[in-house]
């Protein structure tokens, strides 16, 4: 009987037209590379600080996005969710990403400190680390040798426990499960979870953001900065995932996905922009309120600097623009204004994250045109190219685990 | 109307084979009944150390606040201490109701009730303690902004003790106003079984004239999910502005940006564990075992391990910091003056970190966090950890400040400071204990509402559903 | 105000309402309310009650707030009485956030709580009609307003045959008024109970 009934299309089949769209952008992304590496590559040392500060920014965002999938899958399952369900394997697909981009961010970074670019990471210099006091200091932290280390297991031990969370997620093919083994298949699943959640606390929620990002502008610290960090890139990872949902919506699949999740993962846009604003505004106003040379150092550049207008939309996009359009009820509930969303959140963390690496690197140039643009089209073709692979290696939908049904009947 | 379903694997909400009558009945059966000896035990312990506190604050509006060991460096000590304590606890009510109500956590509906009036109280606490700290309470009202003839001589704006002021009286308003508008519906009930004439007439003036019209309920649906969700940003804002006392000055130990988020955190997790014992108390007095289930207590037990590791992470993040900043000001707090178990409130930090960071790990395992011994046991050191954190914050930060000439320790607070924080616990459980004479503890209609997809007997009748393969449950769905 | 004549059918079971509903419905009485014990969902559309727009009002209350604040705050501390707070400059918006922030929610939740309680003529010592006193505990009670051509008898055979567990009829005042609940007074007296 249930064979029978199977007309829904669950299994994914890459387009050629979104193969051919994923090469275009890769190509183009690697002309710019190269283009880039001829021009920028070349030029004065700023220049190409600017060159690998652009890549770098691009792929650390690409993989704290992508990670941010996993999160986002962790967290429902430890919440006991049931509504994500019928879209959950999209997640499960973006967060393949992690090692794929996780490599090519280890690559950029240990690139980077390996041949000492000091333009970037200011503690790598020997020479001005023995003058400076502070940085002296800060050694213990800031050296190529944890850099290595930590890096590596970070990136190392999220992609494994993401690999396990999607292996779990795909013993739900098999067969039905009862009220024991479903239990025992939950039971797994907030295991894995928990750790996921707890390696990415231990990560993201302090020490990476500190060590990648933070250790740009050395002398400067917040404490706000990793939570900061994640806010940015879970609104953006669950952007992400939306575009996705709707771009399979359009395609005829996921069937059981409708507007009733639509407009959770709207309201998830909607609450975690808030939330980053929240963030945003306790950051800045706390330091502008006690007005320390040590801290307003860091907003000096970007607020009153060169930097002033990017410094603005981000705000604007990341604040404004969702807290007005994704208010209504009817808007979290229209793929055509939710894609929209979803695109410009995604472009306006992508913006957020260029002004927290390249003010440090370049503090009189906004260097942002071709390059940043081109290097974005190839992270975006690697992502569909992978996410496509992924999306079409296994069912859409994990048909026998235990709170599909819950999802399916879905209301908000 | 929508396929009433939900997934075996969930614990059931309500236990015990139940009609809609039953739960009327077991719920407001308290109310109408006299009430146990222990009640009256606890309800005149409740209001003797209320009497205590009154006296307490009579002397220290009397003969001023040198009633009290502040001195001229410990200028904040057990008052604001307190006063952040009660406020964090406030926090819980207003966050279940809310954020669990967006994000449709089910078991809310057995705790919310309680914990919301458990806000309010808490929060009426913390308000005293501002209040009396400023001296000459009789001008307390000096702190709205009105036109006036001193001038106008306006209050400041830009001070985070003016925002404390509108956030917390927004806060309380708001939590008021969410709290009886649910009421409202369960009061109707109480008045429509009522037998005597006194209580006829009280829960008729109560209940505002309910009659359950359709369009009134669509009506209060549509505000009580607005109102949490002014009430969800609003939780987050208030905790927020209280850390803003601290965090926007340029004290070390103060000033870190991580304090709003990591106050909030902070706050959920003491009001989680307030509830936590509070309920553990109330199921046992009033028989709710079937409505305040093993699920419910284990449920909050998540947050609170979570929100526990939430501030473990905030803690770590700001001595790393301490270290990282090579602030001579900022390692010398945090390093020192906290950190260093040997300096003379090094007690105080590592109390808080025991209480509030290790213990609660215990609840990764399952079997504890369904264990109501050491729940009851966690929930209260909990508390006394959140104690310790903003005893922590204020007085380590201040104790040595950047004159050593007037450096001092605060080591012992008079009987009047005690006395005056005995009294919030009496002016609290008095509160408490009228509450849950007097208003269903749980909250009626949202536990019919969910009685027939989260009750165990109707749960039981789902079996065929849960065999049934997706696409036929799909499709009966759709039609 | 005016008294007018209902049918009451009484229903103790919610999946057997919301047929009995659409039937009573496509037969051309007019469902004057449903009375039920906690909100059941779906049911304010099939009585085809439209969307409450409170949401809407407490979006105005709030903007007022908003208003109010930064209005307020920026007259007096640029225009009223200018001081020098900290070197901070004297439009210092980012300290003004949080009261901004605080009296937006106090608005629009005063406000809607107002509003709410205003369109459903909620208030301490209001007084109305209710149709059966258990419908605040297990009843889901459907009030059917009697017109001239009503034929009562078989009104309430129909109800009985979609599942009613009880009918009646009642005369009744339609609105609100002040008085208590512990004593009866005119208004609710004048009852003709017919047992179904």
């Amino acid at each position: 009987m249930a064979e029978q009934t199977l007309d829904f299309k669950e299994q994914f089949e890459v387009p050629s037209k979104m193969k051919t769209w994923s090469y275009a952008l890769i190509g183009i992304g690697l002309l710019a590379f190269i283009i880039g590496l001829f021009t920028k590559g070349t030029g004065t040392n700023e220049e190409k600080a600017i060159f690998m500060g652009t890549i770098m920014y691009n792929t650390i965002f690409w993989t704290m996005v992508c990670n941010a999938a996993m999160f986002f899958i962790c967290a429902t399952t430890l919440a006991m969710g049931g509504w994500q369900m019928t879209f959950r394997r999209v997640a499960e697909a973006i967060s393949t990403l992690v090692p794929v981009f996780g490599i090519i961010t280890l690559v950029v970074l240990f690139y980077i400190v390996f041949t000492g670019n000091h333009e970037i990471y200011h503690w790598l210099d020997a020479k001005q680390v023995a003058a400076d006091e502070i940085l002296k200091g800060k050694s213990g932290f800031l050296n190529v040798k944890f850099f290595v280390i930590w890096s590596i297991l970070t990136v190392g031990l999220w992609s494994l426990l993401g690999w396990r969370m999607r292996k779990i997620s795909s013993e739900a093919d098999l067969e039905p499960m009862d009220f024991n083994t479903g239990n025992a298949y939950v039971w797994k699943n907030t295991v894995t979870a928990g750790l996921f959640i707890v390696w990415f606390a231990l990560t993201v929620g302090s020490t990476l953001p500190w060590l990648w990002l933070m250790s740009i502008d050395a002398h400067w610290y917040s404490t706000m900065y990793s939570w900061y960090v994640f806010a940015s890139t879970f609104v953006s990872g669950v952007a992400l995932i939306t575009l996705w949902v709707i771009y399979l919506k359009n395609k005829g699949y996921l069937e059981y996905t409708n507007q009733e999740h639509l407009h959770d993962l709207g309201k998830f846009i909607f609450a975690f922009s808030i939330f980053w604003t929240y963030l945003w505004f306790s950051q800045y106003m706390l330091i502008w309120y006690s007005n320390q040379p040590e801290e307003t150092v860091y907003f000096k550049g970007r607020v009153q600097g060169p930097y002033k207008g990017i410094f603005f939309l981000n705000i604007i996009i990341n604040f404004i623009c969702p807290l007005l359009i994704l208010m209504k009820r009817s808007a979290k509930r229209n793929y055509t204004l939710m894609t929209f969303m979803a695109v410009l959140i995604l472009f306006g963390h992508w913006i957020d994250f260029y002004q927290m690496v390249m003010p440090g690197i370049s503090k009189d140039h906004v260097s942002l045109g071709w390059f940043d643009f081109g290097i974005l089209a190839l992270f975006i073709g690697l992502m569909i190219h992978f996410v496509g692979k992924a999306l079409a290696s296994k069912p859409l939908i994990a048909k026998y685990n235990p709170f599909l049904k819950e999802s399916i009947v879905h209301h908000t | 109307m929508h396929l009433k379903y939900e997934s075996q694997l969930r614990e059931p909400l309500v236990y015990g084979r139940k009609t809609y009558h039953d739960v009327t009945e077991e719920i407001i059966r308290p109310i109408e009944a006299k009430p146990g000896k222990l009640w009256y035990v606890g309800f005149y312990t409740a209001v003797a150390l209320l009497l205590f506190g009154v006296y307490s604050v009579y002397r220290d509006v009397t003969y001023g606040i040198g009633q009290w060991n502040l001195n001229k460096t410990v200028g904040w000590g057990w008052d604001i201490t307190n006063f952040v304590w009660w406020v964090g606890i406030g926090h819980a009510g207003t966050l279940i109701s809310a954020i669990l109500l967006l994000f449709r956590q089910g078991w809310r509906t057995g705790v919310n009730r309680a914990a919301e009036a458990m806000t309010i109280f808490a929060v009426m606490c913390a308000g005293q303690f501002p209040i009396f700290h400023m001296g000459r309470v009789w001008l307390a009202f000096f702190i709205m902004p009105y036109p006036n003839t001193r001038g106008p001589v306006w209050v400041n704006f830009n001070s985070p003790l003016l925002w404390d002021v509108f956030a917390i009286s927004t806060y309380f308003t708001v939590s008021v106003l969410f709290w009886y508008s649910g009421l409202i519906p369960d009061m109707a009930t109480v008045r429509d079984r009522a037998k005597t004439k006194l209580r006829k007439y009280l829960y008729g003036v109560a209940a505002f004239g309910w009659t359950g019209s359709t369009k009134h309920w669509q009506r209060i649906e549509s505000l009580s999910l607005v109102l949490a969700g002014l009430a969800t940003p609003l939780v987050l804002s208030v905790h927020t502005i209280v850390s803003m006392d601290f965090a926007t000055s340029v004290i070390p130990g103060w000033h870190t940006t991580i304090f709003p988020p990591y106050f909030v955190a902070g706050a959920v997790f003491s009001g989680f564990a307030m509830t936590q014992s509070l309920l553990l108390v109330v199921r046992k007095v009033y028989h709710l075992e079937d409505y305040i289930t093993i699920g419910h207590i284990e449920a909050m037990n998540k947050i609170i391990v979570l929100t526990g590791s939430i501030v473990g992470v905030a803690y770590l993040t700001e001595l790393f910091m301490g270290w990282y900043s090579q602030s001579k000001y900022e390692g010398y707090t945090f390093w020192y003056s906290r950190a260093n178990l040997f300096s003379p409130y090094g007690w105080s930090y590592w109390g808080m970190m025991t209480c509030n960071v290790m213990v609660p790990q215990i609840f990764w395992l399952r079997k504890a966090r369904r264990n109501l011994f050491i729940t009851f046991f966690i929930s209260v050191l909990v508390n006394v950890g959140m104690w310790f954190e903003r005893f922590v914050i204020i007085v380590t930060s201040i104790y040595r400040d950047y004159l050593p000439s007037s450096w001092s320790v605060y080591y012992s607070p008079t009987i009047w400071e005690i006395g005056f924080y005995l009294g919030t616990f009496g002016l609290f459980f008095t509160c408490f204990f009228l509450f849950s004479k007097y208003a269903p503890v749980i909250a009626v209609h949202e536990i019919k509402y969910v009685l027939k997809t989260s009750g165990e007997s109707y749960k039981n009748t789902m079996g065929a559903i849960e065999r049934e393969p997706v696409e036929e449950f799909a499709h009966e769905y759709a039609h | 105000m005016a008294k007018k004549k209902f049918v009451v059918g009484c229903f103790d079971n919610e999946e057997v309402l919301f047929p009995a509903v659409k039937k009573v419905r496509t037969a051309g009485y007019k469902i004057r309310d449903v009375y039920t014990p906690f909100p059941v969902h779906g049911l304010d559309h099939a009585l085809g009650l439209r969307e409450t727009s409170l949401h809407t009002a407490g979006f105005i209350y709030g903007i007022t707030g908003t208003a109010t604040a930064l209005g307020g705050i920026s007259w007096i501390l640029t225009y009223d009485w200018p001081l020098n707070i900290g070197g901070k400059p004297h439009f210092a918006l980012p300290a003004w956030i949080p009261i901004t922030f605080e009296l937006t929610v106090l608005f629009a939740a005063v406000g809607m709580v107002y509003t709410f309680c205003y369109l459903c003529q909620l208030a301490p010592f209001v007084k109305k009609h209710h149709f059966h006193p258990r419908a605040t505990d297990d009843l889901f009670v459907m009030v059917i307003e009697c017109t001239d051509k009503t034929n009562i008898d078989d009104l309430k055979g129909f109800l009985t045959n979609n599942g009613a567990v009880e009918t009646d009829v009642q005369v009744a005042e339609e609105g609100w008024w002040w008085g208590r609940y512990d004593k009866d007074d005119e208004k609710t007296l004048e009852k003709e109970i017919v047992a179904a």
